[in-house]
């Protein structure tokens, strides 16, 4: 009896966390008649899709869609390529008195800074190096952005592997480098695969800093792009819905195809101390 | 201090933090003390402390931080409160655990905007799913404005962040969860503790490091919460919805007053940082 | 080339004329659509640091006293013809009115009253000349029908701002008196808030949280019998897939109050960003744009011209019932205040006036805040 009533609990968190998806995807299929009626038509209306072809065919969409692709890919790369050495330095050599404590301590501080503060020194920062409106400047940024994280995860997982591996590799004459390479980063794979798959999410959604260092759609993203529809007079509930949908999709899928590394990942990593 | 960093310099790990370190100094320090120089600069240009003088005397500033503290600690608690809920929930589910887990993470991946966007859809007082479905149960939703109402708008929005993040608590609590040795909750068992008995004796304590992440990590992100309220309300009506990070958007895009909005900026810098140092005090030293 | 516009029917306009432009001259143009805060913004960052992304913009008249300052617009190569409607000249210029030429007008909006006509006959009601008849109005279709009498955008900021200034001008009300001093909080102003209170109640709940679209929304559903509007809004209310309404509503000069009754301007301008690197070539396409034919084409779009003379072709008129309508608005349209800190001051008498009409402050009180944040933003702008 109780395990029934602890699967009705969990449909019904289900349905809720689902509904509001739903509907948006319904949104982006119904014609305009449709979407404000009442009753509202949560199954029985006239699929179309309109909206999905007015909203890249107007080729806004796609380009938000490629700059969103590159961005995250690389600004995630770059966050990982830099926050794994480091977090490997913090967890394994040996540091004079605090220091090791306080520089995670300060690299975790800077992801604790609201965008709203840097934003306008960054503006202008990147508007002299000629990196303004640039998926290189962005990308730039958002490497800033996730690269605390990474350190602060992956240094976890790095504490999680006994020293004692690499080290016999070391006798056997692998370098540091090497070890880390090929003994250690096999071994915290899930821990990995985690990081990445957040540092993704985190820039595939990102919206201030696109929203104020971007003026084209050269370099405009999802959910600048989004946020784009909604005009003055009318909300172009169609295409921005049909954008939604388009904009939420990679991350679902991606992000339940890894949601197992996520649990295991996140369990053996920052969650213990 | 010098000879301290000198040390830092010959340390062997050093060169494989520098790069990272160069990015963050470039990227997140610089600007922060550019800002500094902003804040205290005049529209003409000349040295001023009047910008964090205003501070003292702007209502709409106090609104804004009352809300978004009033904002911060609601969703934070019911979030914190849900997640453990569905945690222990659908940690007890067996085989399922997979499928809900999958399903119920669902509303922290998309982005925030469309997020925002759905909601706004369904929070249309005559056209939305929201009253549309209540009116289909019979509730007269003439009162129900959501996100249109003066003191209905922030619950409204809370609401929003309340679904959206959720499944991140979920996430964080689910992994500690997980994470707990199976020896201490077995011994008590053995002992003849009942279930609750070993959650608050046991279970909890075990779960303080994840808990206390958990509440630093969102509430981090809650206190500069600017998205969705930025696609939802813009701050109104009038300023029920108005928050720390919209208002410093605002004056300085839209009003161009590059020097408050820094000075502003930086009250918002020292509650998050004054709050985080206390969480993470509290997290424990880590184990090396 | 590339070219900032709005996100909407002005945009849609424009960005059809660029593509037409630019493929006759061989010029690749890119057409970036900004949704309307955001516009601002990009255009406002752009100009004051020079970065020279946009070579043409779109300019809302409110926004031009800002825009314009600090030599930040290129001026105009030769002054407009007299073809342009005076009132949408006047805020092409800096100082308003008496300075130099920075952009011309591309879009003419005024405030227009829309009105159920059907229901009015109905009613045996006469047209709504005065405001009291507004009420009146009302007062009786809200008894009667089930629908709300009258629907108003009241959310804080522009919205809220753009439909009480019509109010506050027909009590005699002002913003700001010859020296730049706030007098919202005149007996005339609190009592054409009052009047907005008074509406209220035969508007739809939540009306203190909408929008443009919202009040449309209410229109075409057949909910709601007259609100102010703006002209784009015309062709969606005779539109068979967007309306329940097509052919009933009335659309006519603002009410009188003690004051005659103006609408407001909201005209569209276009302007060159000194910092650009094509100027020449976005001046030609400016020019281009603006001429009689190309604005007729952007009214087939749905955009009000500013040429007298395309309100007046006769094929137009034929097809745009309102026009007539909309050009005597238009020549009699009030601009909002010209200074530069507009968009500040609007935030504040937006925040009162929303307050107001959400029920959280009275009347006064909500004037004297107004008055008094008002105030402070101007002084901090000295």
């Amino acid at each position: 009896m109780k395990t029934v009533l602890k699967y009705i609990g969990a449909v019904i968190a289900l349905i809720v966390a689902l509904a509001p998806i739903y509907w948006l995807v319904t949104i982006s299929l119904k014609r305009e008649i449709d979407q404000f009626a009442f009753p509202p038509r949560w199954i029985a209306f006239t699929p179309v899709l309109t909206h999905y072809r007015e909203a890249f065919s107007s080729g806004s969409f796609s380009v938000y869609f490629t700059n969103s692709v590159i961005l995250a890919t690389v600004s995630t790369f770059a966050a990982l390529t830099l926050g794994v050495p480091a977090a490997y330095a913090l967890s394994r050599f040996t540091w004079p008195g605090d220091a090791r404590e306080e520089i995670a301590y300060w690299i975790l501080s800077t992801r604790l800074l609201p965008p709203i503060v840097t934003i306008v020194p960054l503006f202008l920062m990147l508007r002299e190096a000629h990196l303004l409106n640039s998926l290189a400047g962005l990308a730039l940024v958002y490497t800033a952005f996730n690269l605390p994280f990474v350190v602060w995860m992956m240094r976890g997982f790095f504490d999680e592997v006994p020293k004692e591996i690499e080290e016999a590799a070391m006798l056997d004459g692998e370098s540091r480098g090497g070890a880390l390479l090929r003994v250690v980063l096999p071994l915290v794979k899930p821990g990995l695969a985690a990081t990445a798959v957040f540092c993704l999410i985190v820039a595939w959604n990102e919206f201030l800093f696109a929203l104020i260092l971007t003026q084209t759609e050269a370099a405009m993203t999802l959910p600048v792009g989004i946020a784009s529809r909604v005009t003055q007079y009318e909300i172009k509930w169609g295409a921005m819905s049909a954008a939604g949908v388009v904009a939420m999709l990679p991350v679902l899928i991606f992000a339940s195809a890894a949601q197992k590394y996520l649990v295991r990942g996140l369990s053996l990593g920052a969650v213990k101390g | 201090m010098i000879r301290r960093l000198a040390n830092l310099f010959r340390v062997e790990g050093f060169k494989w933090i520098a790069p990272a370190m160069i990015v963050l100094v470039a990227l997140s320090v610089y600007p922060l003390l550019y800002s500094v120089k902003v804040s205290l600069t005049s529209a003409s240009g000349a040295f001023t402390l009047a910008h964090f003088r205003r501070l003292l005397d702007d209502r709409i500033l106090f609104a804004a931080a009352w809300q978004t503290l009033l904002f911060t600690v609601a969703a934070l608690a019911i979030e914190f409160a849900l997640g453990l809920g569905l945690a222990l929930l659908v940690d007890s589910l067996g085989k399922a655990r997979g499928f809900f887990r999958a399903g119920l993470l669902a509303p922290m991946l998309l982005p925030p905007v469309v997020a925002a966007v759905a909601w706004r859809l369904i929070y249309n007082p005559q056209f939305g799913a929201l009253n549309g479905t209540l009116r289909l149960l019979g509730f007269d939703t003439t009162r129900l404005t959501w996100t249109s109402g003066q003191s209905s708008a922030l619950f409204s929005v809370i609401l929003v962040d309340i679904w959206e993040w959720t499944p991140f608590l979920f996430l964080l609590l689910s992994a500690g969860l997980q994470a707990i040795p199976v020896e201490p909750v077995e011994a008590a068992r053995i002992d003849g503790a009942g279930a609750w008995r070993i959650f608050c004796d046991v279970t909890l304590p075990l779960l303080k490091p994840t808990i206390l992440l958990a509440l630093l990590l969102r509430g981090m992100d809650l206190v500069r919460i600017f998205d969705q309220i930025f696609i939802l309300t813009q701050g109104g009506p009038g300023t029920a919805t108005e928050t720390l990070s919209l208002y410093i958007y605002r004056t300085a895009f839209r009003f161009s007053n590059f020097g408050y909005a820094a000075a502003m900026s930086f009250v918002l810098l020292a509650v998050a940082t004054f709050a985080s140092r206390r969480l993470i005090r509290a997290m424990g030293p880590r184990r090396a | 080339m590339t070219i900032a516009v709005n996100a909407g029917v002005e945009g849609t306009a424009l960005k059809a004329a660029a593509q037409e432009w630019g493929a006759a001259h061989q010029t690749r143009i890119e057409v970036v659509e900004l949704p309307y805060a955001n516009l601002f913004e990009k255009e406002q960052l752009d100009l004051e640091s020079r970065t020279g992304a946009y070579d043409l913009i779109m300019i809302d008249d409110p926004w031009f006293p800002r825009l314009a300052s600090n030599d930040n617009l290129a001026p105009l190569p030769h002054d407009p013809d007299a073809d342009f409607v005076q009132s949408c000249l006047n805020v092409c210029r800096y100082p308003a009115t008496t300075g130099r030429y920075f952009a011309l007008p591309y879009v003419g909006n005024s405030q227009l009253f829309f009105y159920r006509r059907d229901l009015f006959e109905k009613l045996k009601l006469n047209a709504p000349a005065t405001w009291n008849d507004v009420l009146d109005a009302a007062r009786k279709i809200s008894g009667s029908e089930k629908m709300y009498g009258y629907v108003m955008r009241a959310a804080s900021g522009n919205a809220v701002v753009a439909d009480f200034m019509p109010l506050l001008w027909a009590f005699g009300g002002e913003v700001l008196d010859a020296n730049e001093k706030p007098v919202c909080d005149s007996p005339a102003g609190i009592a054409a808030l009052k009047f907005m209170l008074e509406l209220g109640k035969y508007s739809p709940p939540g009306y203190a949280g909408f929008n443009a679209d919202e009040v449309s929304a209410h229109l075409l559903e057949a909910t709601a019998a007259m609100s102010i509007n703006w002209p784009a809004w015309i062709a969606a209310m005779d539109d068979p897939s967007k309306s329940k309404v097509v052919g009933k509503i009335e659309f006519a000069r603002m009410p009188n109050g003690t004051v005659k009754g103006v609408g407001e301007l909201g005209t569209w301008v276009l302007a060159v960003p000194v910092a650009s690197k094509h100027v020449n070539s976005a001046f030609e396409f400016m020019t281009w744009a603006t001429e009689a034919t190309q604005l007729k084409q952007a009214a087939l779009r749905g955009n009000p011209p500013t040429r007298r003379s395309v309100f007046q072709m006769p094929d137009l008129v034929a097809r745009f019932r309102a026009f007539p309508v909309q050009l005597a608005s238009l020549e009699s349209a009030r601009p909002r205040p010209r200074t530069p800190v507009w968009n500040e001051i609007e935030n504040a008498f937006g925040i009162s006036l929303s307050e107001a009409n959400a029920g959280k402050l009275a009347p006064e009180e909500a004037m004297r805040n107004a008055a008094r944040d008002i105030a402070q933003v101007l002084a901090r702008a000295k």
